[in-house]
């Protein structure tokens, strides 16, 4: 399990790779929520990019909607993007999209949350 | 039939579903079911520990065996506390995020991911079987 980020423009692109399961969850959490602290309104936006998440069972789960609510509460804007056909089977089940924004994309959810970033992404 | 027996701990997770993913694997389950079966399997898993052996430790033994109606079954026994997993109540999923409950997806999961699962108590074990139908 791994998290990288980019910042383009005023997103924060938050990639994350591997297996999020009971054990990796815990590191999840610590990577991922302190990324959002600045999360809010206009000046930073974030996108999750999950095209590298192979498996994520509930506890990977608890771990965004945990994100979800802090963004939520410093009224900032967290989006989700490229889930394998697994992973959006996982969001089905626990109707995921009733909590979060989800695109088909990286491209796609900037060009919704900020054309600025969206016109400098190379997609790399 | 194999089996595998584990300390029932969460460090058993990677072999547990290793197991149950080389079980489902050798039977023909293509990749994304196998994924699947292993989640059911781990959020079983982690409730047995949680529950079934919040006072003391134990182990819990996975069976998988391949039935006469092409279905593969998975039992997970242990003999811990008589628990019920599928009595765990699932969140309200249709609340807003403000109002969503973090947790408790666990069951829900298991019982969306397999095709049918049942609990019994016999002899002093809980034995929580998982069904999953067979490529035919």
């Amino acid at each position: 399990m791994g998290v990288t980020t980019q910042t383009i423009e005023n997103v924060l692109i938050i990639q994350v790779t591997g297996r999020i399961d009971h054990i990796t969850a815990n590191v999840f959490e610590q990577e991922l929520l302190p990324h959002l602290k600045d999360c809010t309104g206009e000046e930073k936006k974030a996108v999750l990019d999950l095209s590298r998440v192979t498996y994520m069972s509930s506890a990977g789960l608890r771990v965004l909607l945990l994100a979800a609510k802090q963004c939520r509460k410093q009224q900032g804007e967290l989006v989700v993007a490229a889930l394998q056909p697994f992973l959006q089977e996982v969001f089905r089940i626990s109707r995921f999209h009733v909590v979060f924004t989800i695109f088909d994309t990286v491209k796609a959810a900037l060009d919704a949350i900020s054309p600025a970033a969206a016109a400098v992404y190379d997609g790399s | 039939m194999a089996a595998i027996t584990l300390p029932a701990r969460l460090d058993s997770l990677a072999p547990c579903t290793a197991f149950v993913a080389a079980c489902a694997t050798a039977e023909g389950v293509p990749p994304q079911r196998v994924s699947a079966i292993e989640l059911a399997v781990e959020e079983a898993l982690v409730n047995i520990c949680r529950y079934a052996y919040r006072r003391e430790t134990g182990e819990v033994e996975v069976h998988c065996t391949r039935n006469e109606t092409q279905h593969l079954l998975i039992d997970l026994i242990d003999t811990g506390e008589p628990f019920n997993i599928l009595t765990l109540p699932i969140p309200d999923l249709t609340t807003s995020l403000d109002d969503r409950q973090v947790g408790g997806l666990g069951v829900l999961l298991i019982q969306a991911l397999v095709d049918h699962v049942t609990y019994r108590h016999a002899d002093g074990r809980n034995i929580l079987q998982l069904a999953v139908r067979l490529p035919s």
